[in-house]
């Protein structure tokens, strides 16, 4: 029944008119799912807007007793890497769907308006992370991914299956290799302590031997400093020393360092220095991160969700039965993996040496795999809270949040910066976890009332409009049609 | 607007389509990409020192200068400009099948193989300075512009131009600001005044820069090794440098360095410059400037700059504003457009007929050829293969090099006497259209 999911009004009544032929091809569910990814996505991403720093989480994680130690667990478990992949997921369902508009006189064809489309993305994210100072941004690196993988989309809904299962695989591989590659320095570490007690040995030996040998304390020390000189390490094994130990170090949790004193210094200073600041995180999440991680991690994401698409998930083509499977399922077998993954990361963060040591695997090898099941899982649940048809005020209020997407992961980052950075307000790292999450809920509040209360009125989200505007290069009127 | 029409379906470019001038020009940039290539695929690092601060009167230095003053960065500026030239053909040659795929997906399929393509000559031949996985990256975004006029395409090309420039200076100021800071806690120390931390650490910066400057021979001769080593080891050893340069090189430079010779390779191609459309005097022009001005340039920013730079570091920081590379684009956009028009007033001449027929057909395979040169030098230079890494003298380099430009010139007319395609140009052409392409004539 996909007419259900599609908006009234929406149909394709006004397909003559090039100014609405976006509009008239809309899912409804993606478009709550959307919603639901974009609010949940600051669940997590507000620990760095607000300065709650990785070892304030290790501190919380490790221990019981912690305050807020479930509520930051619940958060991991339930929330950590899955709103992203059902906002990737969402996003390759979308490329679908654009691909599907199809061409229109006078106007440059649906493919050129999609790369259109993605390069504004990607100069969009630049502003986001390079102007706005917001290094988590994603945009930058979704318009990129999806220009990758324009040329996957004529592809079989098996054959994108497929891919987005190797995909995941790859990635899970990525995990296993930086592992291997933790354990190359710990073993080298090893090597280097192996060679530091043998020259703590053999100089002590001597020591006993040359003051036994009858040597004077002037010929001792001399006989020492040489030693001395020959059996220190070389620079190679003090370079494979410090690189182990810098990685415990930043692993470790560190009681005295509650609030990271350097990072909140930098986070509460002008415009300028935050700038510089943050440049080169802003830089290495779109280079780097990109490269390693990041086209696997969304690539994997955004291929499962055009081939869902195909396979009709998005318009309820499903069984009620296949559905509530999908739920369970996903949710289930997602959240066990990610118990694996919490119960062995806190025995990484506690002793990272004693971990390696005695583990094959890193806490994280299978988290490519949780997230895609606990995306599914939520995704299934949507669908068939949708199909439920209750708390329909709902939906409608997240389905606006989710047609102004774009409006809105702006917003969250204009909201986010100016209340935690120290060119505004300066808020950050001066709120506990729940004082955190009450502001995500205020923000969510403001997002979603926005959102309805604009789609009111308007066809598109300011930015969206914008977006529109510059893909096209001609404005179109934003003004809703009446009657 | 589309236009369709239903007889032909997108298909290679066939041999009557093609334009011979821009596979003549194409031939020459991919044999004088060798050039400059030559000195990655044969020589140790500290060569660079070892011919600059040597003696002024021997045949390296000679050759060194002649290299960096006419084709340091011309050739694969030459090659990025028809890169962008070919993207305009590819794309408003092709005529649309309803319902089929459009040129658009098989031209972005074609890049994304090429980035692949990259990916395997930079992991799987080794070979680090790779450029296909850049220019599949860089044509990704030229689409786009396909249909932007000459002028729009020139501002383009200075915009990129610029956020090199930009990027350049801001770095070089942060040089001369480290170095500041070093001869002020030098002066501090000699009037025997305590230094502050940061004194301290500026010093130890510092030196630690200018260390990097001078052959530090225990990093050249683990190179020297490394590269005479099994294939493993030379794996291994440029995996990390690889994804260095894919990454880091990509954003800091490699992008903008292909996009601003792409879009003015397109501003040209529309103009007809490459297609050998323009007056004789306009060439004559063109050459007299690009000459005129990007020799001097060149000579100038070898003399004074690179030769400097070289043989001290120090006094060159203190002494200079700008770094001599700052025109680098600048310089070589205008050489390259000397050398083209100096090629195609040769090949209207009519002087050397048969040196640009080889020639066209050298560009025509110019895939495959630069593949090749790869395998080439790798084979004859790395450990793995003859293992002559470092052997030669730096201008016995170029004897090579003038081989390998033989052994392809000769090969490519051969081969395509036989064949439609370069064989790398048919795997390549059949993975994008996903179907067997004919090969034989």
């Amino acid at each position: 029944m996909p007419s259900q999911f599609t908006e009234p009004g929406q149909g394709t009544s006004n397909s003559y008119t090039i100014d609405h032929d976006a509009g008239n091809s809309r899912i409804f569910s993606l478009d709550v799912i959307r919603g639901i990814a974009l609010l949940g996505i600051l669940l997590i991403s507000i620990w760095e807007f607000g300065g709650f720093s990785i070892n304030q989480q290790t501190g919380i994680r490790i221990s019981t007793k912690a305050n807020n130690h479930s509520l930051l667990v619940s958060m991991l478990f339930l929330f950590e890497g899955k709103m992203r992949a059902l906002f990737s997921l969402v996003f390759g369902a979308g490329m679908m769907l654009y691909m599907n508009k199809p061409n229109r006189l006078m106007l440059p064809s649906t493919q050129e308006l999609y790369i259109r489309r993605q390069m504004w993305l990607m100069a969009f994210g630049l502003i986001n992370a390079i102007i706005l100072l917001w290094p988590g941004d994603i945009l930058f690196q979704y318009g990129v991914m999806g220009i990758l993988l324009f040329p996957f989309f004529r592809m079989s809904k098996k054959g994108l299956l497929i891919a987005a299962i190797f995909c995941t695989l790859i990635y899970c591989g990525k995990l296993f290799w930086n592992y291997a590659d933790d354990k190359t320095s710990h073993k080298k570490f090893k090597a280097v302590t192996l060679v530091e007690e043998r020259i703590k040995k053999d100089s002590a030996t001597r020591h006993n031997k040359d003051s036994i040998s009858g040597m004077t304390k002037a010929e001792l020390k001399k006989s020492d400093s040489l030693a001395k000189k020959r059996d220190t390490l070389t620079k190679e094994q003090q370079k494979d020393k410090g690189a182990w130990e810098g990685l415990v170090k930043n692993i470790k949790y560190d009681s005295t360092k509650v609030k990271d004193s350097t990072e909140n210094k930098a986070m509460h200073a002008g415009y300028a220095k935050m700038w510089n600041h943050l440049l080169e995180r802003s830089q290495w999440k779109e280079a780097l991160w990109l490269y390693r991680i990041g086209f696997w991690d969304i690539g994997s994401m955004m291929l499962l969700g055009m081939a869902l698409f195909g396979f009709g998930f998005f318009n309820a083509d499903f069984s009620k039965t296949k559905y509530i499977l999908f739920a369970v399922i996903g949710i289930l077998a997602g959240l066990s993996l990610a118990w694996f993954r919490l119960h062995y990361g806190n025995a990484k963060l506690i002793d990272y040496e004693k971990y390696i040591s005695g583990h094959a695997l890193p806490p994280n090898q299978f988290f490519p795999i949780e997230r895609l099941l606990m995306a599914m899982g939520y995704a299934g649940l949507i669908m068939l809270l949708l199909r439920l048809k209750i708390l329909q005020w709902l939906w409608q209020a997240l389905a606006s949040v989710g047609r102004m997407a774009f409006t809105n992961y702006l917003m969250q980052t204009i909201i986010c910066t100016l209340f935690f950075y120290g060119y505004a307000f300066g808020y950050f790292g001066r709120l506990s976890l729940p004082q955190l999450y009450f502001f995500v809920a205020e923000i969510w509040l403001v997002q979603t009332v926005f959102s309805v209360g604009w789609l009111r009125y308007y066809e598109y989200g300011p930015v969206e409009w914008l977006w529109r505007w510059l893909i096209y290069g001609k404005r179109f009127p934003n003004n809703k049609k009446t009657g | 607007m589309e236009t369709y029409t239903a007889t032909n379906n997108p298909h290679p470019v066939e041999q009557a389509e093609r334009i011979k001038t821009v596979d003549m020009i194409r031939g020459f940039a991919l044999l004088g990409i060798l050039l400059m290539n030559i000195m990655g695929f044969g020589i140790n690092w500290d060569m660079w020192s070892n011919v600059l601060n040597g003696p002024h009167n021997t045949k390296d230095f000679f050759t060194f200068a002649t290299i960096e003053t006419f084709f340091d960065g011309t050739m694969r500026g030459l090659f990025s400009m028809l890169f962008g030239a070919g993207m305009i053909l590819f794309t408003l040659n092709k005529h649309e099948v309803p319902g089929g795929p459009s040129v658009t997906e098989y031209y972005y399929r074609r890049l994304l193989w090429l980035v692949l393509f990259g990916m395997f000559n930079a992991f799987i031949l080794l070979w680090f300075g790779d450029i296909l996985y850049f220019y599949g990256l860089c044509g990704m975004v030229l689409y786009v512009f396909r249909k932007t006029s000459p002028k729009w395409l020139l501002v383009l090309g200075l915009v990129c131009m610029s956020v090199t420039m930009l990027k350049q200076q801001l770095q070089w100021n942060e040089t001369r600001e480290k170095r500041k800071a070093y001869v002020e806690a030098v002066k501090a120390e000699k009037e025997k005044k305590i230094l502050t931390d940061e004194q301290v650490a500026a010093r130890t910066e510092w030196q630690e820069i200018e260390k990097r400057t001078k052959p530090d021979t225990t990093f050249t001769n683990r190179n020297l090794r490394k590269m005479r080593s099994s294939y493993t080891t030379v794996y291994q050893y440029w995996l990390p440098m690889n994804v260095e340069g894919e990454v880091w090189g990509l954003y800091h430079q490699w992008f903008w360095d292909g996009l601003t010779m792409m879009f003015f390779g397109m501003a040209l191609f529309s103009l007809g410059f490459f297609s050998n459309r323009l007056r004789t005097s306009t060439y004559v022009m063109c050459l007299l400037i690009g000459y005129g001005i990007g020799i001097p340039i060149g000579w100038f920013a070898f003399k004074e700059g690179l030769l400097v730079m070289v043989t001290d570091y120090s006094h060159y920081v203190d002494n200079f504003r700008m770094n001599h590379q700052l025109l680098y684009d600048f310089r070589r956009g205008l050489l390259s457009l000397g050398h083209a028009s100096l090629l195609l007033l040769i090949f209207r001449s009519r002087l050397v007929p048969w040196l640009m027929k080889a020639l066209s057909n050298v560009g025509q395979m110019a895939f495959t050829n630069y593949l090749i040169q790869s395998i080439i030098c790798t084979w004859f230079f790395y450990g793995y293969g003859f293992g002559y890494y470092n052997k030669f003298a730096f201008h016995q380099l170029y004897y090579f090099v003038f081989c390998v430009w033989i052994v392809q010139l000769i090969y490519s007319s051969i081969w395509l006497h036989y064949f439609r395609f370069g064989p790398f140009e048919w795997l390549w052409r059949s993975l994008t259209y996903w179907k067997r392409q004919p090969m034989k004539r």
